[in-house]
């Protein structure tokens, strides 16, 4: 395993789609997230309309609200990133065959897999790392230059909360590497995994949220889990767009572990069992 | 005494979940020290062999020994090395990062890279992309990532596939060097002249099943050796003919009928087709080539036992 990890790590760093699967995670968090919020509601338009008036609501980029802004794209933009650096690590194995390459080395499938998934949980982490940190940072600078001042969250909440950001982007990036191994297919994997965020868990999920029958299955989903769990990091005001959630944060914690060693198992599973090239 | 085999396989069966079957009730033996041809034409479950032994494929039936363990058993893959259908590798690095991936994989020291790099003759392009790579180039590179390990075993497919005629010949070399090297060679051909040239010993598969295996002098002899080549107007009463008098298969290849039959009866031949009406314009006796017991071999699953030769019959 520890062969196969090194493989991998050696794959990620030189693979130009995953750094630019990172900056356009960090220029989504950091741009819209922090920077732009922060002008426009320094600068609110004449026609800005709100219950709160922009005055608090810039508390949002403060240092006060840090986990509760960085989590809060975790569930869309992050999700999404996530599963397609899953799918790529995975189904670009199938695509351009290195996946036989790799397999006619010397660890089994089981490791060859378990470096992979190592690999992928190390990324997460300095991805949660780096996140964190440059939101902490950029958040720091703009309370400085606005002369307002804020105090940070608890160092348990902030460790609580950065175990929530890295358990989230694991259970995604978990979710793309078991399509990616599951479809073969790097469009497929994607593509598949796209649809069921933006489609069946945003779209779908929101609109039928009250209907007896589908709220019960809704409860089992992973978005909606991964959202109590983003909820229980509130934001120092009340947010005209806090809605209530389907479950709570406990649950919320426990399926997204359950689906994380879910994804993990079908992947190997599937991995172990199933044939490389013929017909 | 027995001579160790670095291949063995029993009934070794593939039927993809499609319902084709790919390999049936394969038994070959492939002995240490040796350079073996694996020949077969298109189709005729060739790479499906070479993957079921190399651990990509799960068997549907029949057990192999590949290196002394389990195809695919960490055992056998560190002593092996292999390049299955085409070269494989990560179109966004260089030739020598893929190579520094699969050593990491392989838990071979990085100090491997560049002597194989130099064997396969790639250390200029070795910092270029792999997907800038020409095919000769691809398939160089798959064999250096083979060699990494310095495998007792190396299993090729189709090595020479894509190759230039320079890229050919300096592959045949290559295949000779590694096995002055000690080392066992499992390579599979559809190209003939390529398996007479660097082969000890050849098991040809047609539909899945071991045909026959023997060097290619002994395939040579069991095919008949010799045949009668005529070339006679109108060509199908003559055929029509010969086929009514004789009981081997009279086979037509490049306009002549084709006989395996004792020279000896050349000349009664000849007589019955002008008594027939029929012109002969030619009538000699060939010496089989390989292409010729290929043909016969892959067109007729089951063949007569042989008188003779160390070869066997499956």
């Amino acid at each position: 395993m520890i062969a196969s990890f090194r493989a991998e790590t050696l794959k990620s760093r030189k693979r130009w789609a995953n750094w630019i699967l990172f900056g356009i995670l960090m220029l989504t968090l950091l741009l819209f997230g922090y920077i732009l919020s922060y002008v426009i509601l320094k600068h609110p338009p004449r026609n800005f309309e709100s219950p709160v008036p922009a005055s608090v609501l810039i508390r949002e980029v403060f240092p006060e609200n840090l986990l509760a802004n960085v989590l809060s794209p975790t569930s869309t933009i992050g999700a999404a990133i996530m599963i397609i650096l899953g799918g790529l690590s995975t189904a670009s194995e199938f695509g351009w065959l290195t996946v036989q390459t790799i397999l006619i080395q010397k660890p089994g499938r089981a490791a060859v897999l378990l470096g992979k998934l190592a690999n992928l949980a190390v990324i997460t982490l300095l991805v949660s790392v780096v996140a964190l940190g440059s939101a902490a940072l950029t958040s720091y600078l703009l309370v400085t230059i606005d002369g307002s001042s804020s105090s940070w969250p608890p160092v348990s909440v902030l460790v609580k909360g950065f175990g929530a950001l890295w358990l989230e982007l694991a259970v995604w990036t978990a979710f793309g590497m078991f399509l990616g191994i599951a479809f073969r297919s790097t469009a497929a994997a994607i593509g598949g995994g796209l649809t069921y965020l933006f489609v069946l868990e945003a779209l779908v999920g929101q609109l039928l949220r009250e209907t007896a029958g589908i709220k019960e299955i809704l409860r089992f989903l992973p978005g909606v889990n991964a959202s109590a769990v983003n909820a229980s990091f509130r934001l120092t005001f009340r947010s005209p767009n806090a809605g209530t959630q389907l479950v709570d944060a406990t649950r919320g914690w426990i399926t997204l572990m359950v689906y994380l060693v879910l994804f993990t198992i079908l992947a190997i599973v599937i991995f172990q069992r199933r044939d490389v090239g013929g017909s | 005494m027995a001579q160790a085999l670095a291949v063995e396989t029993h009934g070794l069966t593939k039927r993809y979940s499609t319902g084709v079957l790919a390999v049936n009730q394969l038994d070959l033996r492939v002995r240490t020290g040796e350079v073996y041809g694996f020949l077969g034409p298109n189709g005729a479950g060739k790479t499906t062999t070479l993957r079921l032994l190399s651990g990509l494929l799960h068997p549907t039936s029949g057990t192999a020994i590949v290196a002394g363990a389990a195809p695919g058993s960490p055992a056998s893959l560190s002593r092996m090395g292999a390049m299955v259908e085409t070269p494989a590798f990560y179109p966004y690095l260089s030739g020598r990062d893929n190579l520094r991936v699969v050593a990491r994989y392989a838990s071979v020291p990085s100090s491997r890279i560049e002597p194989v790099l130099k064997l396969v003759d790639l250390t200029d392009r070795a910092r270029h992309k792999f997907k800038t790579y020409s095919t000769g180039m691809k398939q160089r590179l798959g064999v250096a990532a083979a060699l990494l390990k310095g495998p007792d075993l190396l299993i090729l497919d189709e090595p020479t596939s894509g190759l230039d005629p320079q890229g050919t010949m300096e592959m045949r070399a290559l295949i000779k060097e590694l096995k002055q090297g000690g080392r066992t060679v499992l390579l599979s051909s559809h190209l003939l002249n390529e398996v007479e040239l660097t082969c000890d010993r050849v098991g040809v598969i047609a539909k899945g099943k071991l045909v026959a295996e023997g060097t290619v002098d002994e395939l040579r002899a069991r095919s008949g050796g010799r045949t009668l080549r005529i070339r006679a107007t109108p060509l199908e009463q003559a055929q029509r003919l010969l086929e009514s008098l004789l009981p081997e298969p009279v086979r037509v290849i490049d306009g002549s009928l084709i006989l395996n039959v004792d020279p000896a009866q050349a000349a009664s031949i000849n007589r019955r087709l002008v008594s027939e009406g029929i012109d002969v314009s030619e009538l000699r006796v060939d010496e089989q080539s390989l292409e010729d017991v290929f043909l016969q071999l892959t067109e007729t699953p089951t063949l007569p036992s042989p008188a003779s030769g160390g070869g066997e019959q499956r």
